[in-house]
């Protein structure tokens, strides 16, 4: 029998390597040709396109052809060829015979060069009134194109009439070097624009520096304003001197230490390092210094382990700690790619985390669980039921000890959600990955739906939604963060727009090139009284393993809004090693899950700039794991949650922690 | 002439050629789709012993710490890859085209909301994947059709509301589907990418005519408009015309109110699939827990099986003579005599919510995805149909769904 086989197999194979060879040789002879070699449009222009397919004798052949590219975004083809150029830039058009046999099939590819819009006009920005000899400054230009828009992709040649007077560089450092008059021409593609100026006598006698740390210790981390200023011979301020700083560091570690500080043109200036920092700040041919003295924050505190309730069957997800109606204190937990549970606690004694309760819906995963202010409802998220309906689940957790179906809503929310907040009385359900829908809850047996707030960008998606003093600030990946205005209250750190939960009205927005935010929670900084939205990413490069250990990216970004229309990352907070997921700020002090970085403890006071890991500001962290956990002795940490002097935490692999942060143990700031 | 004469005794030398590894063949494999574990098996059937078992998982999926849902799955024509369409994306889903054997991932792309099941043309070479956009909105929604070897969204042709069960006929010409929520089949015609006809599964309904943006006479239209310059003035009333859906029985319904003013689903169909030789396709009255045959050259309904509670999925044997069937809502499986119309068996499965079929290519065993509820394993419950018995059960990641046979080989 095996012999048999054998035969028949190595038959089989000749004869296909026979066939195979034999049809690839008809799909040779044919050819696809366009009707051009090459497609030039202008943007948002339509044509059409044809081609054909020819056998080796350049006879046309009956094989049916689609057209597609690989461009969407950039360039509509229709199958029959119907072709609109919607951006600029190169691409192509790719062309394939239908056939029966995949080895009877051609394709050939058609390159189209969609031009950019001729330019149609170039503006100098921000030029001086004044320019003083010896002095340089920045000269900005604006390119426009003929379709309006604003490119930054036109090389725009710079070039000085008189360069013995000032001369100017390829990126637009313009410096005087006499007395006397100039024309700037900036020319892009056929279009050109002058700036007449003239270098005027440099009036700057002197130069003070001063900052607002004047007296006062200096940490690591601490973001000290210098401000310079250029005086005449008269003492008198010269208000238009431009003024460039920099600095000198002499860090009190000099073993191959990096960079040890940052300085912006602002006069801004944070030292992550201790050390010795001189800034200096010039003015043409003048210059000013002023040094200082960067001690360590010191603001390391112990963070010690109270409780925990350990998981050891499934994967935990997110927590919610509230005082019960009893007194007492509760803390819900999801499950995640399990059986549908939300499980109850009792962490009146956190150093004796007790189950209470479990709730099993139809659901693979309760990504979410949310407790209303009162702390008689609850809130949990459903994905993977079986009937696909998904939704959320609203529970009476008036006795956690025996927790109660109020009712399941699904109107609208089949694609699954993912997240939710409770807020006066409604439930904003983030769902579909696209929008969240804002529930009432005021009956908690009838829900309905009152309102629904979806951005209209192009594939938009949402992760997650949380709302402080009326309004939402949800977490939208690419579109990054969004403000809307749900029933803005007088709490509210910046004006509303008359929004409710019926008529949610965009506020604001900020987004970041990665397109990994996960997560947005405001605060305003009880030491500044600063607004600030901290971005959160989420971000796995390295992969996933599910059953195992793992290793996350991404950072937060700290979004000062001084208003709506002008938000500013101005610093971030990066674990080199680890990612962020959940985080809470209570007072000045950010608690941070650093999925297998654990939970971090940052001191957020002050002034924000740069990088906040790099300046010493982590105040602890720890590392949940466990021997009997679900995963066991590795961290993944999910969620924190500060709750009357305890630090609880979810973690995706072991379950839920109490912590307890204590007093700094050290001896004044150096 | 020649070619043709050449080909025909390559084919017969092929066959023979085959033959014996064919008749003695006794190691079935399938690949099925865990919804809610992100992840793929490979099932390992010995039909010697009858035994079987998962001989690989393959993690896929885009987003690590969400369940991205793979949910259809099928093999080129030419068996060299399986596509699987991940379900969950943000917001849209993806198609991925994996390698068989070594199952290494080759490509994505990006396609509409939900895509779900799907089919590759053995006459165009092209996937036709329905986007089943499972996400509340009661709106049309499309069929993405794919170039498999580029791995790029040549068009998507509109259809119906939640449309599903992507399959084609034998000679890949017609691709069916249904919409789900407006109890309609569609018939898609491949090589024209465009929707031939849609007929009403509704007891005592009417045919309707398909309108498409591919057809004939939208063609030459838009060439007019191309060349007159009226195009941007004539796409604008046709997208308002799409809003309004007149081209359907959607009479007076206007864009705001068409969720609500939908009839309310009576079949509720899930699945078509053409008969291997015959102008019929069958379909799955998930609704009106029916089996629906449909005369294809008449374009009617021409018998109505009574199944068992929603019927999801369905297969017909590569033989013709029998259709199996899912049925979702009581966890079993129907088997069907196509020429009595009767259901000849009925199996009950290792657990709820059973979802797929895939039948070997020899016609002799029934694979069926079971989804299970909750943190229950999933389950792959292997019927022989000689006997219509089940013979094994292999439990999977949690919420089997997609499933389908890859290959037989001796062992």
């Amino acid at each position: 029998m095996k012999k048999i086989n054998l035969i028949s197999r190595i038959l089989g194979i000749a004869v296909l390597t026979v066939v195979l060879l034999s049809l690839n040789s008809i799909a040779q002879e044919k050819k696809i040709v366009f009707e051009t070699d090459m497609l030039s449009l202008k943007l948002n222009e339509e044509t059409k396109i044809s081609a054909k397919v020819v056998d080796a004798d350049g006879n046309t052949t009956q094989d049916s052809l689609v057209f597609f590219t690989r461009n969407r975004r950039s360039l509509t083809v229709t199958p029959d060829g119907y072709v609109k150029a919607i951006k600029s830039g190169k691409f192509s058009i790719i062309a394939r015979s239908l056939t029966a046999n995949r080895d009877d099939r051609v394709s050939a590819t058609l390159a189209v060069d969609v031009a950019y819009p001729p330019v149609q006009k170039i503006t100098f920005s921000d030029t001086p009134k004044n320019f003083y000899n010896t002095t340089t400054i920045s000269l900005q230009t604006q390119v426009v194109d003929e379709a309006g828009v604003t490119r930054d992709n036109v090389d725009v040649k710079l070039t000085s009439s008189n360069p013995d007077v000032a001369s100017i560089d390829a990126f637009g450092n313009l410096k005087a070097h006499k007395k006397g008059d100039f024309t700037i021409t900036a020319k892009a593609e056929n279009k050109t624009a002058t700036w007449k100026s003239k270098v005027l006598d440099n009036p700057i006698a002197s130069m003070e520096i001063s900052h607002n740390y004047d007296g006062k210790t200096i940490r690591t981390g601490d973001v000290i304003t210098f401000k310079a200023m250029a005086k005449n011979s008269k003492g008198d301020a010269i208000g238009d001197a431009p003024i460039k700083y920099t600095y000198i560091a002499e860090p009190d570690d000099n073993l191959g230490q990096g960079a040890s500080a940052q300085i912006a043109q602002s006069g801004k200036f944070v030292a992550s390092d201790p050390g010795l920092f001189t800034v200096i700040a010039t003015s043409g041919d003048r210059s000013t210094s002023a040094t200082v003295k960067a001690v360590p924050r010191n603001v390391q505190r112990p963070l010690t382990l109270v409780g925990k309730g350990i998981v050891s069957h499934t994967r935990t997800s997110d927590l919610w700690v509230w005082e019960g109606v009893d007194g007492r204190d509760y803390a819900v937990t999801g499950t995640w790619g399990g059986n549908g549970e939300a499980i109850f606690w009792d962490v009146t004694d956190p150093s004796k985390i007790i189950p209470i309760d479990t709730v099993v819906v139809d659901a693979r995963t309760v990504n979410d669980v949310k407790v209303s202010e009162d702390g008689k409802v609850a809130v949990i998220t459903r994905e993977g039921a079986s009937d696909r309906k998904n939704g959320i689940i609203i529970l009476d957790v008036t006795n956690p000890r025996d927790v109660k179906v109020h009712s399941e809503y699904t109107q609208d929310l089949t694609g699954g959600v993912h997240n939710t907040f409770i807020y006066e009385n409604h439930v904003y359900a983030v769902n579909n990955g696209r929008k969240y829908d804002i529930i009432n809850i005021e009956d908690p047996k009838n829900p309905k739906t009152v309102g629904v707030f979806e951005l209209d960008t192009p594939s938009h998606s949402i992760h997650d939604v949380w709302i402080q003093d009326g309004i939402a600030y949800s977490s939208n990946w690419s579109d990054g963060i969004v403000a809307v205005d749900i029933g803005s209250n007088a709490s509210a750190d910046l004006p509303g727009a008359g929004g409710s939960p019926e008529n949610p009205v965009q506020l604001g927005s900020y987004a970041y090139p990665s397109g990994w935010n996960h997560a947005a929670f405001p605060f305003k900084s009880e030491s500044t009284g600063d607004f600030y939205v901290i971005g959160g990413d989420e971000a796995f490069p390295y992969g996933l393993n599910t059953e195992g250990a793992n290793r996350a990216a991404g950072w937060l970004h700290f979004v000062k809004f001084d208003d709506w229309n002008s938000p500013a990352e101005v610093a971030r907070y990066q674990v080199p090693e680890a990612g962020t997921h959940n985080y809470w700020v209570e007072g000045d002090i950010l608690y941070v899950a650093m999925y297998n970085g654990g939970v971090r403890v940052v001191d957020i006071s002050g002034e924000l700039m740069g990088d906040l890991y790099d300046q010493g500001r982590e105040i602890a962290s720890f590392y949940p794991s466990d021997s009997e956990a679900y995963i066991p002795n590795a961290t993944f940490t999910w969620g924190p949650q500060p709750y009357k002097g305890y630090l609880f935490l979810s973690d995706w692999n072991s379950g839920i922690w109490a912590l307890k942060l204590g007093e700094s143990t050290s001896q004044g700031t150096n | 002439m020649k070619n043709h004469k050449f080909f025909s005794f390559l084919l017969t030398t092929l066959f023979f050629g085959l033959a014996p590894s064919q008749i003695f063949s006794q190691d079935y494999y399938v690949y099925v789709a865990a919804e809610s574990e992100d992840e793929v098996h490979l099932i390992h059937l010995d039909g010697k012993t009858n035994k079987a078992v998962i001989a690989k998982t393959i993690e896929v999926g885009r987003y690590p710490t969400e369940t991205d849902g793979p949910h259809g799955i099928n093999i080129s024509p030419d068996g060299e890859h399986w596509f699987l369409s991940i379900a969950h994306g943000n917001p849209y889903g993806m198609l991925a085209k994996y390698k068989t054997g070594t199952d290494e991932l080759v490509a994505t792309t990006d396609l509409g909301m939900f895509p779900a099941s799907m089919e590759i043309s053995k006459s165009t070479g092209l996937l036709y994947v329905v986007n089943f956009n499972l996400h509340g909105d009661m709106v049309p929604s499309t069929v993405s059709v794919v170039d498999p070897e580029y791995m790029e969204v040549i068009t998507d042709i509109e259809t119906g509301i939640m449309p599903h069960g992507s399959r084609i006929t034998n000679d890949g010409t017609k691709q069916y589907h249904v919409s789900m929520m407006t109890d309609e089949l569609y018939e898609i015609n491949t090589a024209g990418l465009q929707v031939n006809r849609i007929l009403s599964l509704k007891k005592n309904a009417m045919k309707m005519e398909g309108h498409s943006e591919n057809s004939k006479e939208h063609k030459e239209n838009h060439e007019k408009h191309m060349k007159d310059g009226t195009h941007e003035e004539h796409s604008k009333k046709e997208n308002e015309m799409k809003e309004d859906h007149s081209g359907h029985d959607m009479s007076g319904m206007k864009n705001e109110g068409m969720k609500m003013m939908h009839a309310k689903p009576e079949v509720k169909p899930t699945w078509a699939d053409p008969h291997p030789t015959k102008p019929l396709v069958y379909v799955a009255g998930n609704g009106s827990d029916e089996i629906i045959e449909i005369d294809t050259e008449k374009w009617e309904v021409t018998r109505r099986f009574k199944s068992g509670k929603a019927p999801y999925n369905l297969e017909v044997s590569h033989d013709g003579k029998i259709l199996v069937a899912s049925y979702k809502g009581e966890g079993a499986t129907g088997i069907f005599d196509l020429e009595s119309g009767k259901e000849i068996a009925k199996i009950t499965n290792s657990r709820k919510v059973t979802h797929g079929v895939a039948i070997s290519t020899d016609n002799r065993y029934a694979f069926l995805s079971v989804e299970g509820i909750g943190g229950e394993p999933g389950s792959v419950d292997i019927i022989d149909l000689r006997t219509n018995k089940r013979i094994a059960v292999v439990e999977t990641g949690k919420q089997a769904g997609g499933i389908v046979f890859w290959k037989q080989t001796a062992p």
